[in-house]
């Protein structure tokens, strides 16, 4: 599988109204192969959107290389290929979402009866069809994301470039929009998105690249991860020490014993002993980790 | 040469402009104008041609200027402030390109205003029983070219300066730079020295004062300009925009967003 995005030694630097340098980005390198779906993560400030924004070549690098398909990210090569979703959606008050989509098409390279079906289909996608002639100040947040939405996939982008993208959104338009962007991935487009819905990203991604003040910390395969996150419980009575199996036990204020492990082995050696020892076993449990104590561990961790 | 773009982005301006109703001024001026002179008219002052046209004229140069320097100074600023610049910029389009096409937006726009403010002075002027020479199809097209140049210079000064900084800057320098022209020149010759410098800063400021013709407009009977001299005026307005549309692009293109 070829790279979608390749980043090598990324350093993004702004200045600020006081003539001060800040570093948002620090030596950043990571890639994404065509038809992933990796998620962007990091705590607020950490970089992500300066990021996002280099690859799209609304700032320029300090230093380092973005690759986009090959082409050096920022370019209108590069361009042509990626369907880009900013993380405050915002569109000319003044026109409809016909007439928005209209004019990005129009810049996209697009024109006439093809241009106007594609929107046509768009919207009805993102379930604004009904709206299309309404102004977009008069629009919800949720029904402006939902404009953002179509315009970057419009012209069927390989690549959508999504920050925050479901900011806005209630649950069932969060619904709706993991699916498209699922049905999306299955026709060969590669997703590149930040966000702090967890619960989005648990659902949505292939694997999760985590950053925090700039600087890489690490990238995760998501079943690797769920099953590094998954605990085994069993709960018991009796005089059965898990001694030498795990050290996460505790006794419940009915008498029983709890005891966790984070592997599978270690719950079928628990068993085995227990049986072995006369424990009485009331209950085995297999639970998924929290991918949020995830996160803030490897955050703090990084810090 | 993106003409696809130019036309979308212009397209746009002009769409926000109208449906904004910042050309609602335009006709709620025009009808003042226009009730004015029918006032004037009432009370038997019709044998004022040349004051009614020279308010006209006055008028028409003041207004169109003022709706080109406030449609020009905020295009760049408010797509930055708007956050309307991120989906524009992330098409395969250049920042040149981006320019291009909003600045002929403002230019239709505030070629619109002027035309619209024009007919309307015009239906003003009939009732003077105003004679309608050719000189004034001059003046028309003329202002015109000056406006572009006015729509330019304010672009250019809103990528280096906040807003309304750049149209404060841009009033100052196309209402007075015939004034700052002539102080130039007595300065320079009351000080030979300085001579270089001065015609060097005037050679920098937007002569708009070229593509007045108001003054042979509003006087009867004088003869059109030859075509050189349009000829001249297009090409100065072609030059002027094109090192102000160079100096923008200068700026904003990596200007960090």
């Amino acid at each position: 599988m070829s790279s979608a995005i390749e980043v090598k030694d990324l350093y993004v630097q702004y200045k600020t109204k006081k003539g001060e340098k800040l570093d948002a980005v620090q030596g950043l390198t990571f890639e994404v192969k065509k038809g992933e779906i990796v998620g962007f993560l990091g705590p607020n400030g950490a970089g992500k959107s300066s990021t996002l924004k280099a690859l799209m070549g609304f700032v320029e690098a300090k230093s380092g290389e973005a690759l986009v398909f090959g082409e050096t990210a920022g370019t209108p090569e590069a361009r042509k290929r990626i369907g880009y979703l900013p993380e405050v959606a915002m569109y000319y008050p003044f026109l409809t979402p016909m007439e928005t989509l209209t004019m990005y098409g129009e810049l996209q390279g697009m024109r006439g009866r093809l241009l106007r079906n594609e929107i046509e289909d768009l919207l009805e996608v993102v379930g604004i069809a009904h709206a299309k002639n309404k102004l977009n100040r008069s629009m919800s947040k949720g029904m402006l994301q939902r404009v953002g939405i179509a315009q970057s996939l419009l012209g069927n982008p390989e690549l959508l470039v999504l920050d925050e993208v479901t900011s806005g959104l209630d649950p069932v338009g969060r619904k709706e929009l993991r699916n498209l962007l699922k049905s999306r991935q299955e026709q060969g487009t590669t997703l590149f998105f930040s966000s702090h819905e967890l619960a989005e990203v648990d659902m949505l991604c292939d694997r999760i690249l985590l950053i925090h003040k700039g600087k890489f910390v690490e990238e995760r395969d998501m079943s690797e991860l769920k099953a590094t996150l998954r605990n085994f419980y069993v709960t018991y009575r009796g005089d059965v020490s898990m001694l030498g199996l795990t050290e996460a036990w505790n006794e419940n204020h009915d008498g029983s014993k709890t005891a966790r492990f984070e592997a599978k082995v270690g719950l079928v050696q628990a068993i085995t002993r227990l049986q072995d020892k006369g424990g009485q076993i009331l209950d085995v449990v297999s639970q998924e980790g929290s991918l949020e104590d995830y996160f803030i561990d490897t955050v703090e961790a990084a810090a | 040469m993106n003409f696809s773009a130019y036309r979308a982005l212009a397209r746009c301006v002009v769409l926000e402009s109208l449906r904004r109703k910042d050309l609602w001024v335009v006709a709620i001026l025009g009808f003042v104008i226009l009730l004015a002179s029918s006032t004037l008219g009432f009370f038997g002052f019709s044998g004022l041609e040349i004051f009614a046209k020279d308010m006209a004229v006055t008028v028409l140069g003041m207004f169109s200027t003022i709706i080109a320097v406030l449609t020009s100074s905020r295009l760049v600023p408010d797509e930055i402030k708007n956050r309307t610049l991120y989906p524009l910029l992330a098409r395969p389009i250049s920042r040149l390109d981006l320019l291009v096409g909003k600045l002929i937006g403002a230019v239709i726009v505030t070629w619109i205003s002027f035309l619209l403010l024009a007919a309307l002075t015009a239906v003003a002027l009939m009732i003077f029983h105003v004679k309608f020479e050719l000189i004034m199809v001059q003046y028309l097209v003329a202002k015109m070219l000056g406006l572009v140049v006015v729509c330019s210079f304010a672009m250019m000064l809103s990528t280096y300066m906040t807003p309304s900084a750049a149209a404060t800057m841009s009033f100052i320098f196309a209402f007075g730079s015939p004034m700052i022209g002539r102080g130039l020149v007595m300065a320079s010759a009351e000080n030979p020295a300085i001579k270089p410098v001065c015609a060097a800063i005037n050679s920098l400021l937007p002569q708009t004062g070229l593509f007045d013709l108001g003054g042979r407009a509003v006087y009867i009977g004088w003869s059109m300009v030859p075509v050189w001299v349009m000829g001249f005026l297009l090409a100065y307005g072609i030059a002027y925009s094109g090192a102000a549309l160079a100096l923008s692009w200068a700026k904003f293109r990596r200007q960090a967003v």
